[in-house]
Parts: structure tokens; sequence; C-alpha cells
């Protein structure tokens, strides 16, 4: 008798929990079965503050757009198996359209296809879904990391433009890229290189073809480093570790000849301050020491930032990514034509680092 | 699955000694009461969900559901064995991914055909089970400590082996896609439901039918007793260990089939929720008590939360919040029913 009543009482507290969790929450469900007026939004992450302000301009857009929205993501950018049921989940509800920001497009190409068979577009945002099938993906919110490599080019070099008009020897322009493959961080390098030449270029005291960018066989040039009126040196260090992004920033900064660096994401950022420690602090906004500009945030860089260490960084718009994806869905759930969406980038630095404008931006 | 219940009822009245008939027949209906009770657990469960969310009502949802359940399925499948002895196998979830990820190189890297690497994925993960049981049975390890010796051989193995690279199977449609379809086709029939029972009704057997489960049983119940009965409980004991590697084989093959992408070092937690499953189907950890058909229902009732909770638009914490209820519930119902066996 006593076993019953012990079940009974387990079988009543599933219950109840079970009842419990249902009932927070099934006013937002209610209106399923609507459908259009449904968006599922799959991101890498959840708790990482930049997806924290994905998710807020995510909100921001579904309520304007008065659409239901359910943000997911899994615990952190390797659990591909939990993203693909969070996506598989997203599938089964039968959404209006899903956001996605793919960890790993092959795993997920199943739940893709399937999405595609039942109609349901997709948007891509952040990174995107790179190499999905054809068709599946409507749409991409996401940062152009070229051009954004090129906004940071364009300040460094208002910064040193002076110097180069002054210097004697040709200057040194470094550059410490945690790595070279993937598209992101080789985009908002090699657009900071494209963009550094042409503004080199362009300056009468170098000229055409005398800038020699080189270090990585990647976006080596022709130009002969004996010959140039200005270096780019690229350093990527050996693996991803704070050591070995140190080592290379140190050689950067060592040489008499450099007058600017740059540090493509928040790695590369951290491996130049890093570095500076070790060398006595080279960097700084002042007379005479290397300008270091910076991409990403993260407690390092803002530190660096705000005691004038760095003249400024570039950083993403995660709340912006997150709102033109849900926005992208429900254009793409009513049937209409969307296309992709560059969210652009913004410039900060000691003056509006704490600004209402950067401030949700950044991520310590 | 009457053998089952028998079988356990004539380890219970071994113990219990000069239990009457009137007794035999009480537990038996308790023990069938349990596995019911689960079941009408589950089937609540998933009625609640499907009263709740509209979209958890259709095939789709039930192919995820299947879909999520191979993996600790075939984990806790095996691990049943291992808890029946009164041991613990913490190594089944890293070393199945240790075996997956070894399948990927064996494929991707060396080139061999794709059975190939399936099998090489059995033949691991039977190997680690094969060492589990020579340090627990032979060497008389604390079977706790022995194979959380081996959990972190086996995930520091899988990053070693592969150089810390991700190792991608094929995909569906191509060439070597035909894996897929054991556990699902390309028209989302769940053909892994078929292999996944007939590998629990290959359990039941194997527990209920031959001297080796008897044995497994009987060393749960009293592993000394048994041996001086002239039970060569090495071996045996042994064998329990043996059966939950290759069954981490045979999940390692379904994780790689349901989820492509394998990551190195990954796989620590999975035993968890294995183990979990086991516990929620009413085997006993103190040993002697258990059944397949238990850890069959343990293992959806997990799986059903797993995929349904994401319906009422709650965050994974959550999940695991309240799965956590319900495995804390599972053991205490263990527990309750020993001291009452006790008693």
């Amino acid at each position: 008798m006593k076993k019953k009543i012990l079940f009974g009482t387990i079988f009543a507290a599933l219950l109840l929990l079970v009842g419990c969790s249902g009932g927070n929450s099934s006013s937002s469900s209610k209106s399923s079965g609507g459908n259009s007026k449904n968006i599922e939004v799959v991101a890498k992450g959840f708790q990482h503050d930049f997806w924290k302000a994905v998710q807020s301009g995510a909100k921001q857009a579904a309520k304007e757009q008065g659409v239901t929205m359910n943000f997911v993501g899994p615990k952190d950018e390797t659990a591909i198996a939990e993203q693909l049921e969070m996506l598989n989940n997203a599938v089964n509800k039968k959404p209006g359209a899903i956001a996605l920001a793919a960890l790993d497009t092959k795993a997920e190409i199943d739940a893709i296809k399937t999405a595609q068979e039942k109609g349901i577009p997709i948007i891509g945002f952040d990174s995107g879904v790179p190499n999905a099938p054809k068709g599946a993906v409507k749409a991409t919110a996401s940062t152009d990391n070229y051009k954004a490599g090129g906004i940071a080019a364009q300040h460094a070099y208002d910064a040193i433009k002076a110097r180069i008009d002054s210097s004697a020897t040709p200057p040194r322009i470094g550059i410490v890229s945690q790595e070279v493959n993937s598209l992101s961080i080789s985009q908002r390098t090699g657009g900071f290189i494209d963009k550094m030449v042409q503004l080199l270029e362009a300056n009468p005291k170098i000229g055409k073809g005398k800038v020699a960018v080189t270090g990585h066989d990647k976006f080596k040039n022709k130009v002969n480093a004996s010959s140039a009126k200005a270096i780019i040196e690229l350093r990527v260090p050996a693996d991803v570790t704070d050591a070995a992004g140190k080592t290379e920033a140190s050689a950067l900064l060592k040489k008499n000849d450099t007058i600017c660096v740059y540090g493509s994401n928040e790695f590369g950022a951290k491996a130049i301050i890093n570095a500076d420690d070790s060398v006595g602090g080279r960097i700084g906004n002042t007379e005479g020491k290397v300008v270091a500009v910076g991409f990403d945030s993260g407690k390092l860089q803002i530190n660096a930032i705000k005691s004038d260490k760095f003249l400024g960084s570039v950083t993403q718009n995660p709340i912006k990514i997150g709102y033109e994806a849900v926005s992208l869905a429900v254009k793409a759930a009513k049937g209409q034509k969307v296309k992709n969406i560059d969210t652009g980038v913004k410039w900060y630095n000691k003056d509006n680092v704490d600004s209402k404008e950067i401030k949700p931006l950044l991520y310590q | 699955m009457a053998s089952n219940v028998s079988t356990k009822n004539t380890n219970n009245s071994n113990k219990n000694g000069s239990s009457s008939n009137s007794v035999i027949s009480k537990l038996k209906n308790t023990f069938g009461l349990q596995q019911l009770i689960i079941l009408i657990v589950l089937f609540l469960i998933y009625g609640l969900f499907a009263a709740l969310s509209p979209a958890f009502r259709s095939g789709s949802t039930l192919t995820s559901i299947f879909d999520a359940s191979y993996y600790v399925g075939f984990l806790a499948l095996g691990v049943t064995f291992v808890i029946i002895t009164a041991g613990i196998d913490l190594s089944i979830g890293t070393s199945m991914m240790c075996a997956a990820i070894t399948g990927g190189v064996v494929y991707n890297q060396l080139h061999a055909p794709l059975w190939v690497a399936l099998l090489v994925i059995l033949a691991m993960a039977t190997a680690v089970g094969c060492l589990n049981g020579f340090l627990v049975a032979k060497l008389k390890l604390p079977s706790f400590i022995a194979t959380l010796g081996t959990m972190m051989i086996t995930r520091g193995l899988s990053s070693i082996l592969s150089n810390v690279q991700t190792e991608t199977f094929p995909l569906r449609g191509t060439s070597d896609g035909w894996y897929k379809s054991i556990f699902r086709t390309s028209g989302d029939f769940p053909t892994g439901a078929i292999v996944l029972i007939g590998v629990a009704i290959l359990c039941a057997i194997i527990l209920n039918k031959t001297r080796t489960g008897r044995y497994i049983f009987a060393i749960g119940s009293n592993r000394e007793a048994t041996r001086l009965s002239g039970v060569n409980v090495v071996r045996s004991e042994a064998m329990a260990y043996i059966i939950a590697g290759f069954c981490a084989g045979l999940a390692g093959i379904a994780y790689a089939a349901t989820y492509t992408t394998i990551m190195p070092g990954s796989g620590a937690g999975f035993e968890m929720d294995g183990i979990a499953a086991v516990v929620v189907g009413g085997t006993s950890l103190a040993g002697g008590v258990g059944s397949i058909l238990g850890t069959l229902i343990g293992t959806f009732i997990m799986t059903v939360l797993k995929v349904g909770l994401p319906y009422l638009n709650l965050q994974p914490h959550y999940q695991i919040f309240i799965t956590g209820f319900v495995v804390i519930l599972a053991v205490y119902a263990d527990i309750y029913r020993n001291r009452k066996k006790n008693q």
C-alpha cells in the first residue's frame, strides 16, 4: 500500500513539474498553428554576451513585427549535436521561417533539406549557413567583415599619416591574425590589408607599387620589401594560445620601424596587449608610440582603449544582427523576396566606449 | 517478459531464503507493477506534451524522439548489465565517442571502406570494455575508479588519435551514405527503433536465458556467495563490462549516423544520460535487480523529456533541471524498495 502511495507521489510530482513548466510558456506557444506568425531562431550560443545582444535585437524585431519568436542556442560553439536537435525541433514546429547560425552545415544538412521540403524558409545570420544546399537559405544578415577590416585600416591610417610624411625610413604596419583559414577572420585581415595598401599607395611619398605585404603566403604581394617605401607584415601564430599570440606580437613590436599594429579579432588584440607589457610599453596614442587598433571587444581590449593604449577598435553590431535576422525571417515567412543584409560595424574609442550607442554592443 | 520477472524473483527468493509462495507472488506483482507504472508515466508525459503543443503531435517529432534515443538507448542497455553486478561504468560515453572518432580517422585519413570503419568502432569500444572487465573483475579495482580512469584515457585518446581534428562521416546521398539508413531511411522512417528493440531483445535473452546472465544477477546479489558456489565470477563479471563496451560501440555508430560530426574529446556526460535511463527504468544501483524492458522505457522517458520540453519553449537548462528531478525520484524509489525488501 505504501509503495502505491510512493509511486502516486512520484507520478503527481512529475505531472506537477512538467505541468508547471508548461504553464509558464503556454501563453507564448498558444498562437502556434498560425505558423507564419511564428519565427524560430537557432543561434550558435546562448550564455555569451554577444549572443545575449543578438537575442535582444531579435526580441525587439519580433515585438515590432508582432510575431512570436523562440530563441535557442547550444551551450557553446562545440555543441553541434545539441544545435542539431534544436534545429530538428524548430523544423518540426513548422514555423513561418527559421533563422539559423549553423555550427556545422554538414551535420545539419538533413534538417536543412527537410525544412526546404516542407517549404520553411531559412534565414542565415552571424556566420550564416555556409555551403547550404541551393535555395534553402533565402538571405543572410551578417557583418561584412571585409569592409569592417577596411574601416579599421582607415582609422589607423588617419592616425599614422603625419608620421609617414615625416619618417625617413619605410614605415612598417604589423598585423596579428589568429588564423587565415576561417572566412570571417581572413576577411577582416584581408580587408585591412587591401584598404591600407590602397591608402598608402595614394600617398605621394610612397606611390603605386611601393607597398610590400609580407609574412604569409595567402596575402603576400610581389613587391620586394627591400625596395618598398612601406611594409605591411602579417603574423599568424602557430596555434591559438595566448603564449603563441604574444610571441608573434612581440616580434612586431620589437622592430623599430613599426608604427602601427592591428589585431584582427579579440585574440589578435589580446596578443598585442600581452606583448606590449613584455616589451615595456611600445603602444599608445601619444607621440612616438606605436598606434594600435583592434577588432571585437573583451575586457583587456576595452581597458586598453580606456587607458589610451589602443586608438580604438571595430565592433560588430550583434543587436542589429538579431534584429535583421528576425526581420528577414518575417518577410520570408510572408513569401516576400529577401536579400542579404550587411549589419554593419561601429568604430569605438575612448570617447564613445561608454556611450549608449556603443556599450550594448561590447562584451567583457 | 514473464521470464525476466521470474529470474529476478528466483534471486530474491534465494536471498530471502524461506519465503513463502504468497511472498513470491506478491513480489512478482510489485515488479510487474513497477514496469507498468513507468510505462504509464512515459505515455502520460508524451500525452501531456501532445496536449500542450500541437507541433509535438507530428510524426516528424516522433522521428526526432527516436533519433535522440538511439545512442542513449544503446549505452543504457549495455550499462544495465554492469549495474546489475552492483558495479558502474563511467567510461561508456567517452569510449563511445573515442570509438566513433577512431572510425572517422580510419575512414577519412586511412581511406578504408565505411564498413571497415564501422567494425573498427565496435572493436574499439569492445576493447575498452575488455579493459574495464580486466581491471574490475580480475584486478579487483573498484569499478568507479577503474572506469573513471578509462573514461579519462578514452577522452584523451580520442584527441590523440584524431590529432584534435573533428571527424565528419559521409553525408546522406553520397556513395557511402547508406549507413545512415540503418537508423533512419531517406523517407524518414525510424528503422533505428527496430535495431534498438532488436538489441534490447538480445540483451534480455542474454540476461534472462543464459548462464552468464543468471551469474550476473547472482554476482550483484552476493558476489562472495556466488564465488563460493563454484561460479567463475571473474569471467561473468568481466562479461558485463564487455557487453557494456560492445553496446557503447553500437551507440557510437548510432551517434555518427545521427549527428554526422564527431568532436575530439567529447562524450563526457553521455554516460550519465545512459545511467540515468537505467536507474529511471528501475534497475537497482545496489545490484541484483534489473530489467531490460525497464531500461528501454527509462531511455524513452529521458528522450521524450529532452525532445518534448523545447516544444513548451523551455530553454535547455530547464530540461536538465527537470530531468534531474526525475532521476532523484527514481533513485529514491530504488532506495525505498531496498529498504522495504530488507525489512
